[in-house]
């Protein structure tokens, strides 16, 4: 349910993008392979007041930098009466401590300029991201430092550029480098007490730890815009892409394997062991959202048949109007080659399926994007 | 020169190690962003802007509320207009500070930094050149040290100048401060140029924005009490460094010409001297 | 790989410790003063002197003014665009920062970059935004939206008719809403708005292909006015004729070729009656049926219009047809063949390359 920004496009432009982009393969308006995304530039650590940012440029120009800050916070427990796991073994305290996170513990706002802060559209973007955030609860569980105080979490983001496109893919790609380039403070206090911690930034682990040749161990979520059209599956869909869509989808994807292998092999690691770690990755579907495409309310287009400004040069005005009167109701309900009707009802499940699959897949879409954003320096 | 620099030693430097006439290190850059008609980046020292300018442009009618409280110069919003529109918009990032703090768009100080930020530019921006039009200027502040209003205003005119807008001259702005608390009552009290946020905090000052190289003062903004003995010194050291700004801000661009001129994207213009030979 | 990270460009804003060395001009005096800014411990600083400020800063190398500079006070030049006349003076005094032109006795500074100004007789591409009673009122990209009056296109029926209140109340079906057409500046207005006509076969409605928004006149690469906006052009592999509007305003227009009745007219007929002879198909917004290999080469020739504007050339004629054998030539080699029509990123780097190596 993401209302837009109204995109205007003549009938005849939606008519020609959609006969294009419903060839197989689809031929998109500015060249990309189905599941290629723009080009972006990407950058990381440009804030050195945050504990991570991040900031992307796409080739079209638009841009967004996202801050996070983290600040210690008591955690509230609703549990104090709740005394089992004190006296319990170690190894039932920390799985508790695994279950306490909470989803108040992130703080995650959306700046787009020109929109106000309560915009349905901004609050539905921050509403994506940070549930993609929270789905599997794996994020929280990261901010625990104690039993009594864990980290606040702030992510700011900042649509730099006026919104050319639907923003959340370059939100999310931004989002997740600036969580990826995230160090906290390393912790110098032990067990329960106050946390106090070490002044040296340099020693600073990352939120989302790495081993010793800067791989990566675990990864935040990444959220996908994908559209279909027809049968064809398209993958960052540009505006006016979107403007022809059947149906859009915001899908986040997690990497599952990052967790319970991040503790496994963080001590081995050789080059055998990335390549198999790769390999290895599995990921998850964390949420799926649909996205109100604009194409829903674009106008649609006049086939010549009702057209009065038609063929005048031939035919007089009066008759013919009337004579067409029966054909426009007709040309409402069926479709005439070459004139733009906008799509009405629901996705076919087939494509939903296909959709999906496509960005999980081995291979897929979703790991190459975590395979590029890996790629990028973290600083 | 409201005072005589041999007079001071070495030893009085501030806490970031300036004397009283420095300014921090400013650095500029315009057409950061492709989609924008204009755009800069600009550090005051530790703060750091990002200035986006879209127009003038005529709205048309399906944007007809243009949300985001806006600074309107000129006439009043809404209707025709028989000058263009400036419309500013702040957006404090909530990392931006030491301690996270979101400020809604609604909030008052924002809000009167909007509206400055408007009336500077509107009144140097040739804005009757373009009735019916809109200029929306979008700052983001990205990290805030000191001087946050003069780096708006510094932000902006770059911006403004990137994207071609006619104007009388640019708008320099920078901060003057004074070396004692009001309470202190020092009436021998030296002023200081372009205050960081610890001495924002401690000190008095004032914000001051100039038009070009005149000594005609666009914007004064002094929030703080002070004596009024001591403002005239502050005043002409402020004065003087938004020369000094303007300056910088003058050689950004003149070097983003040139470098166009150079890769050949802008022809070159013809000389004054070729006139002179007329 | 469905997606690239590049680095990000230079021109960035990457909060650097050390400064750019580009950005200190070479010249010693504005050396000096830049340094005002950073902490130079040993030595005196004074403020910076106002000895030198009333001379001119006047750069001959590169002839760029900026705004406030005073550009001549010499009575005999009178001031154009982009210089104004500061109250109680003489001078003329430059308003943007860009390039002096001089006409005769006309000067006029170009900026390095702003809006499209319209000018009569320019052709642009524009898209209709809002409808009015006896007019329409288009994006033509500029400062202020333009004009087209119901009286300056031409009306279905053929022959040079009045318009009647029919044409007034069925407005919405010559253009409506999101309705791209080529048309001509015909008029400007004192405030500074441009009024447009189609009155001619040339010019209205635009159907059968694709359109791409880039920079106008005005400066920093993008469209230029040049000898011919509108050309049809043969496409490779396979596909048909395509037609290219380059608007001078920076909207582009790339479509399938279609021989209209018309235009086999209009080669045996006058100008009267081709005005008269209105084709048929001009207020449609049905497209004609394209095969695949036309799409793929209009999409290959949009991608070459975008490349060289994000590489900051100018699009032209010239220039497109250039690129566009580039790019056929580019696909040749590339691993996924002819069919390849990919040109962002670092392939359009590439293609930019070409062209201005030669």
């Amino acid at each position: 349910m993401a209302s837009q920004q109204h995109v205007l496009l003549s009938p005849a432009e939606l008519a020609y993008l959609h006969d294009s982009l419903s060839l197989t393969p689809p031929l998109r308006p500015d060249g990309r392979s189905p599941t290629q995304y723009r080009p972006l530039s990407a950058e990381t650590g440009i804030l050195p007041g945050t504990n991570g940012s991040a900031r992307i440029c796409f080739a079209d120009g638009t841009e967004a930098i996202v801050g996070v800050k983290a600040e210690v916070e008591k955690t509230r427990r609703k549990w104090d009466d709740d005394t089992i796991y004190d006296e319990n073994k170690e190894e039932t305290r920390e799985e508790a401590e695994g279950a306490e996170g909470s989803s108040d513990w992130v703080e995650l706002t959306v700046e787009i300029p020109g929109f106000r802060d309560d915009d349905s559209s901004t609050v539905f973007l921050a509403a994506m991201l940070s549930e993609a955030l929270l789905a599997d609860g794996g994020f929280v569980r990261r901010l625990v430092i104690n039993r009594r105080f864990h980290w606040k979490v702030y992510l700011d983001i900042l649509l730099i550029s006026p919104p050319l496109s639907y923003p959340l893919p370059l939100l999310s790609l931004t989002t997740h480098l600036a969580l990826l380039s995230t160090r906290l403070p390393r912790l110098k206090s032990e067990g329960d007490e106050d946390p106090f911690f070490d002044d040296d930034w340099a020693a600073a682990p990352y939120l989302y730890p790495r081993s010793s040749n800067k791989k990566v161990l675990a990864r935040p979520p990444v959220t996908l815009l994908v559209m279909a059209v027809g049968n064809n599956i398209i993958f960052d869909p540009a505006k006016e892409e979107l403007a022809v869509a059947d149906v859009a989808l915001a899908v986040s994807v997690g990497d599952v394997s990052s967790s319970s292998s991040s503790s496994s092999s963080e001590g081995e690691e050789d080059v055998d062991m990335t390549a198999e770690e790769q390999e290895g990755r599995k990921l998850r579907l964390l949420s799926i959202r649909t996205v109100d495409p604009p194409s829903r309310l674009t106008p649609p287009g006049v086939p010549n048949a009702t057209n009065s400004a038609y063929g005048h040069a031939q035919v007089g005005e009066g008759g013919k109007t009337k004579q067409q009167m029966p054909e426009a109701r007709a040309a409402e309900s069926e479709a005439v080659e070459g004139v733009w009707k906008p799509p009405r009802g629901g996705a076919k499940a087939l494509v939903m399926a296909a959709l999906v699959q496509k960005t999980l897949q081995r291979g897929g879409v979703a790991d190459e994007v975590f395979d590029a954003l890996e790629g990028v320096d973290l600083g | 020169m409201p005072l005589d620099t041999s007079t001071y030693s070495l030893g009085l430097l501030r806490v970031d190690g300036r004397r009283w006439n420095e300014l921090r290190r400013i650095h500029a850059q315009i057409r950061t962003q492709a989609a924008a008609d204009g755009s800069s980046y600009l550090e005051m020292g530790h703060t750091k802007v990002m200035c986006v300018v879209t127009g003038p442009t005529e709205p048309g009618p399906r944007r007809g509320g243009n949300v985001g409280s806006a600074g309107g110069a000129g006439a009043a919003s809404g209707g025709q207009h028989k000058d263009a529109e400036v419309l500013v918009n702040i957006v404090i990032a909530g990392f931006s500070s030491v301690d996270r703090k979101r400020r809604g768009k609604g909030d008052k100080r924002t809000l009167e930094m909007q509206s400055t930020v408007a009336n500077a530019l509107a009144a140097s921006l040739h804005i009757h050149l373009f009735p019916h039009s809109q200029i929306t200027i979008s700052l983001h502040v990205l990290s805030q040290d000191g001087s946050l209003l003069a780096a708006l205003i510094n932000a902006a005119t770059l911006a403004c100048v990137d994207a071609g807008i006619p104007m009388t001259d640019y708008v320099a702005a920078c901060t003057a401060g004074s070396t004692s608390t009001y309470a202190a009552n020092d009436e021998s009290a030296d002023p200081l140029l372009d205050l960081n946020h610890q001495e924002e905090q401690e000190l008095p000052g004032l914000t001051v924005a100039t038009l070009g190289e005149t000594d005609r003062v666009a914007v004064l903004v002094c929030e703080s009490r002070v004596q009024v003995s001591r403002l005239e010194g502050m005043l002409a050291v402020g004065v003087d460094g938004c020369k000094q700004v303007r300056e910088i801000l003058d050689r950004v661009v003149r070097e983003k010409g040139r470098k166009m001129i150079q890769e050949g994207t802008v022809e070159r213009g013809t000389g004054l001297n070729d006139m002179d030979v007329d | 790989m469905p997606i690239t990270i590049l680095p990000p460009k230079s021109s960035r804003p990457i909060p650097s410790r050390r400064a750019d060395p580009e950005d200190v001009p070479s010249d010693s005096d504005s050396d000096t003063s830049s340094q005002a800014g950073g902490a130079d411990l040993d030595g005196d600083i004074p403020m910076i002197t106002t000895a030198n400020k009333s001379s001119p800063k006047y750069d001959s190398n590169t002839g760029i003014v900026t705004p406030g500079e005073l550009i001549t006070s010499d009575p005999q030049w009178m001031r154009g665009h982009g210089t104004y006349i500061p109250l109680g003076t003489k001078d003329i005094t430059s308003s943007v920062a860009g390039t002096i032109t001089r006409t005769n006795k006309l000067i006029s500074v170009r900026p390095l970059r702003a809006r499209y100004t319209p000018e009569v007789g320019d052709l642009v591409v524009g898209r209709i935004v809002e409808v009015q009673a006896k007019r329409w009122r288009v994006d033509v990209g500029s400062t202020q939206l333009a004009s087209l009056p119901l009286s300056a296109i031409n009306l279905p029926g053929g022959i040079l008719r009045k318009r009647t209140e029919t044409d007034e109340l069925q407005i919405r079906t010559f253009f409506a809403e999101g309705d791209l057409l080529v048309a001509e500046v015909q008029q400007l207005f004192q405030d500074g708005g441009a009024s447009l006509h189609t009155r001619s076969l040339k010019y209205g409605k635009l159907r059968n292909g694709v359109f791409v928004a880039v920079t106008g006149m005005g400066g920093g690469g993008g469209v230029v006015r040049s000898r011919r906006q509108v050309w049809t052009m043969d496409a490779a592999n396979g596909a048909g004729q395509i037609d290219v509007v380059l608007g001078v305003n920076g909207y582009v227009w790339i479509s399938k070729h279609v021989e209209t009745p018309a235009e086999v007219e209009n080669k045996t007929m006058g100008i009267t009656n081709m005005e008269e002879n209105v084709s048929a198909t001009m207020y449609s917004s049905q497209n004609d049926p394209i095969d695949s290999d036309t799409m793929r080469e209009i999409v290959r020739l949009r991608g070459v219009v975008t490349a060289l504007v994000e590489n900051s050339l100018r699009v032209d004629e010239d220039m497109v047809v250039r690129g566009y054998q580039e790019a056929v030539e580019m696909a040749l080699l590339s691993s996924k063949g002819p069919e390849d029509v990919y040109l962002g990123g670092e392939r359009g780097q590439q293609l930019a390359a070409a062209l201005t190596g030669v």
